[in-house]
């Protein structure tokens, strides 16, 4: 077995304006959130139920990543391995993030009130799924699955710093492996219970896979948007250059068309066969001015990531991929934003300092997160076995 | 738990052999006389090869009356059949162009045979819609062109996009699979004596001479065919899938249906590469070009893409219940209890549940093993587009016109024949051309590529 090389990392303090920046948003966020719970209890569970996706979205995104590194035996993401694992910890504040909603279900939920339900014979059949307890069960036993993979995949990754044991890289391709099928099953039913459900009449085979799509991008962009910031100010190993720009500029890029290819198929065979049980869905998104937000999706989520990171100096560049990273990230809360709120808000869209207050709070939980993980870990995996491999990779 | 060393990159070469050694085994085949294993193979498929020749023979004298084809199931064994052929041919592209893109070494040992068997696959493929129209001899109206009997091809027919899809591929394909064969033809031409085999040689390389220029142009060349053939192998078996789901036949409508579609076809064109490889890589002795690493590889793919495919099984089953409809409740309840449950467990058991035996390394490096799970893949692939086509027809929306499919034995001379003309090529292929690509190869060998460290 030969000797690990130790990888040239100092860690160093991060620059305080993380912490500040982060507590004002936060804090203005979460005045919003709950003035907006006050104002119109509604309207803002909407937004909570955005919030819980796209938060999620992020969560599992990056732990799927982490995962599939382990798995794929892949080198060149090694020595930013640690962003993604800090992103996952977002899965702890998911429960806190879904109390509100819980309090308010019943409002967003239609099929929660027994006399719709006695009324509707589809409802009625879709019962024995669609209920408040089993709703309930689902959601926390997801929640708790995805806390047990990341508490274990996390752990043995932050153990390998100390002892630098290459039997903990094989510990975590193993468990990798089992959360793959975890995770294909938990993402497919929490966009079918928290996305499919608001509109309990539809269904659509593929949306599982759709939410899948944009939740490796969420995560993928916030990592790389961190990635760039750290390694453009020194904070990460020396030798990360545009090689691994460019191996993160491309799988944003390969998973943009993903996105579309599978948007695309949603669409393109719902409006073929033009059948009433499932065209009303996107009707609803063609009323009033959804139907300038629904084809602003096709630009925003595919058009502009798509010519924004086709060339290669796109991807290599740093600021490039930053912009095109932050717009990524908007792009998906636009995207949960498209699939959620019209079955709030019927006549057009609506934007007002209560959906604002929740993507300021959003950031800056985000921060927060982050800025407390980073203080106590270190940024790099130092003594991963495949660390100055992934420091030598070039193209 | 055993250690394995993280720190180092695993060779995709076992062993660290001569590049000279690499020529001279990969160019034998080529180089020798066939011997009589040969030419028992090549009767066979050939004998395989004459059904089919006699199975068209009646469809096309008789009609297609011949074919178990009846009132409800108009679209059987012709269509199963493409789809089949057509998928298999997914793993050519996906090995050659996907991996590389992915930059997975490992491929390197299987991606010309799987490239080639992409182009015999899709051949096979494409004779299915010549045929299934029922008079063959009016094919060319499947192309747009301007007429005198006023026939216009009609655009809105996902099967019109079948035909652009699938011939966009076979081209693209070919020539992504010509431009990686270029430096071996020259390898070729300077080995050999021969004036006919010289002649032939030269006129492929097209002039080839192994200048670092030369090799600057093909690496863009194949990176850029690599990135036009990825979106071309999504958008045929997309296509192929639309055939059915944008009509509303319960069961055929479903929106996963393009990704599931893909995923499946990259599934059986795995098990097809496997079984043919391992035979090959035993009779040619390339176990330390095909190494037991790189079928672990494989068969990792395949668990992955059967648990898709095993995914999809159960979304559609799950929403099938889920979405309230009634037509649609049925459909999945009949095709796991009705007529054609016998069919339907087949393709579960074989689809998904015989590939979760991946899952254990030692089977997934047991060369015997692996070759009989890639078996029920195949089969178990065939009857998923069975599965899908017959029992939805079978039964639709209309109880008084139901009716039970039967093929008749022209149906298994055309599907057993189709097989013929499928190994026939594979078997000429593998005595006319290089089955692993020379230059690459080479270029993978321990110590091949410069590195920073001294190795």
């Amino acid at each position: 077995m030969s000797s690990i090389h130790n990888a040239e990392y100092q860690k160093r303090e991060l620059p305080k304006k993380i912490q500040t920046i982060g507590l004002i948003l936060f804090g203005v966020g979460l005045l919003a959130v709950i003035l907006g719970y006050v104002q119109d209890s509604t309207r803002a569970a909407f937004n909570n139920i955005i919030l819980y996706v796209f938060l999620a979205s992020i969560g599992l995104g990056s732990l799927f990543l982490v995962a599939v590194e382990y798995l794929s035996g892949a080198v060149w993401s090694t020595p930013f391995r640690r962003i993604p694992e800090f992103l996952s910890a977002l899965l702890i504040v998911l429960p806190f993030v879904l109390i509100p909603v819980f309090s308010n279900m019943s409002h967003i939920f239609h099929w929660m009130h027994p006399e719709v339900v006695s009324a509707d014979k589809i409802l009625q059949s879709k019962a024995p799924y669609l209920n408040s307890t089993f709703f309930i069960i689902r959601t926390a036993a997801f929640i708790f699955l995805w806390l047990v993979f990341y508490f274990f995949i996390i752990k043995n990754s932050k153990k390998q710093d100390a002892s630098g044991d290459q039997s903990l890289t094989k510990k975590n391709i193993k468990i990798s492996a089992v959360f793959m099928p975890v995770f294909a099953i938990t993402i497919s039913f929490t966009a079918i219970d928290w996305l499919m459900s608001l509109e309990p009449h539809w269904f659509s085979t593929i949306l599982g896979v759709y939410y899948f799509s944009g939740s490796v991008l969420a995560g993928l962009a916030a990592a790389t948007i961190i990635i760039v910031m750290l390694n453009e100010n020194g904070y990460l190993v020396n030798g990360l250059n545009s090689n691994h720009y460019y191996s993160l500029g491309a799988l944003l890029f390969a998973f943009t068309n993903f996105w579309a290819y599978i948007a695309f198929s949603q669409f393109m065979l719902i409006w073929y066969a033009n059948l009433p049980e499932e065209t009303f869905w996107f009707l609803q998104r063609w009323e009033g001015t959804w139907i300038i937000f629904t084809i602003g999706l096709i630009f925003v989520r595919f058009v502009i990531p798509y010519f924004g990171l086709l060339s290669q100096p796109s991807k290599m560049n740093p600021k490039r991929l930053l912009v095109m990273s932050c717009w990524i990230l908007f792009a998906h809360w636009y995207d949960m934003y498209w699939l959620a709120m019209p079955n709030y808000s019927k006549d057009g869209v609506l934007f007002g300092w209560i959906e604002l207050g929740f993507v300021l709070f959003a950031i800056g939980l985000v921060m927060l997160l982050f800025n407390q993980l980073a203080k106590k870990n270190n940024l790099v995996a130092i003594k991963d076995p495949k660390l100055q491999r992934g420091i030598d990779f070039r193209l | 738990m055993s250690v394995v060393d993280y720190t180092k990159e695993l060779s995709v070469i076992e062993g660290k052999p001569p590049l000279r050694s690499l020529d001279d085994l990969i160019s034998k085949p080529l180089e020798t006389k066939p011997d009589k294993k040969f030419y028992i193979a090549l009767s066979i498929t050939l004998s395989m090869l004459g059904l089919f020749v006699i199975g068209l023979g009646l469809t096309f004298w008789y009609g297609i009356g011949m074919w178990g084809n009846n009132n409800p199931v108009g679209w059987a064994f012709d269509i199963v059949n493409f789809v089949f052929w057509v998928g298999i041919g997914h793993a050519g592209t996906l090995i050659s162009a996907i991996l590389f893109l992915f930059r997975q070494k490992w491929r390197t040992g299987i991606a010309r045979f799987a490239e080639g068997m992409t182009i015999f696959a899709v051949m096979t493929a494409m004779l299915f819609p010549l045929i299934h129209v029922g008079r063959p001899w009016l094919d060319g109206w499947l192309l747009p062109y301007p007429n005198q009997h006023g026939i216009w091809t009609n655009f809105t027919s996902p099967l019109l996009w079948d035909v652009f899809a699938v011939s966009t591929y076979f081209t693209v394909s070919l020539i992504f699979w010509y431009v990686g064969l270029i430096p071996d033809f020259a390898v070729l031409r300077e080995r050999t004596s021969g004036k006919v085999k010289k002649l032939t040689y030269s006129i492929f390389s097209l002039g080839w001479r192994f200048s670092n220029r030369h090799w600057n142009h093909y690496e863009m060349v194949y990176l850029i065919l690599a990135g036009f053939a990825t979106p071309l192998v999504l958008s045929v078996h997309t296509i192929v899938s639309f055939d059915f789901a944008v009509s509303i036949m319960p069961g055929w409508h479903t929106t996963i249906f393009p990704p599931y579609f893909v995923a499946g076809a990259v599934f059986s064109g795995f098990a097809m590469v496997q079984n043919v490889l391992l035979i090959i890589r035993k009779i040619f002795n390339y176990e330390h070009i095909i190494t037991v690493d790189t079928l672990d590889k494989m068969n990792k793919i395949m668990l992955v893409t059967g648990s898709m495919v095993g995914y999809a099984y159960a979304m559609e089953f799950f929403i099938a219940w889920y979405s309230g409809v009634e037509a649609e409740q049925f459909t999945f309840v009949n095709r796991a209890f009705g007529p054609y449950a016998w069919a339907y467990w087949i393709m579960v058991s074989c689809n998904v549940i015989s590939p979760q035996l991946f899952w254990i390394k030692k089977i997934r490096r047991s060369v015997p093993v692996m070759f009989v799970i890639a078996v029920f893949v195949n089969v178990g692939m065939w009857f998923e587009r069975f599965v899908i086509v017959v029992s939805s027809l079978s039964r639709d929306y209309l109880p008084s016109s139901w009716a039970y499919y039967k093929p008749t034995y022209v149906d298994f001379m055309i599907l057993i024949g189709s097989f013929g003309f499928f190994f026939t090529f594979i078997l000429l292929f593998t005595k006319a051309l290089p089955v692993v690509s020379l230059a690459e190869v080479k270029a993978v060998v321990d110590g091949a590529q410069p590195s920073h460290k001294d190795h």
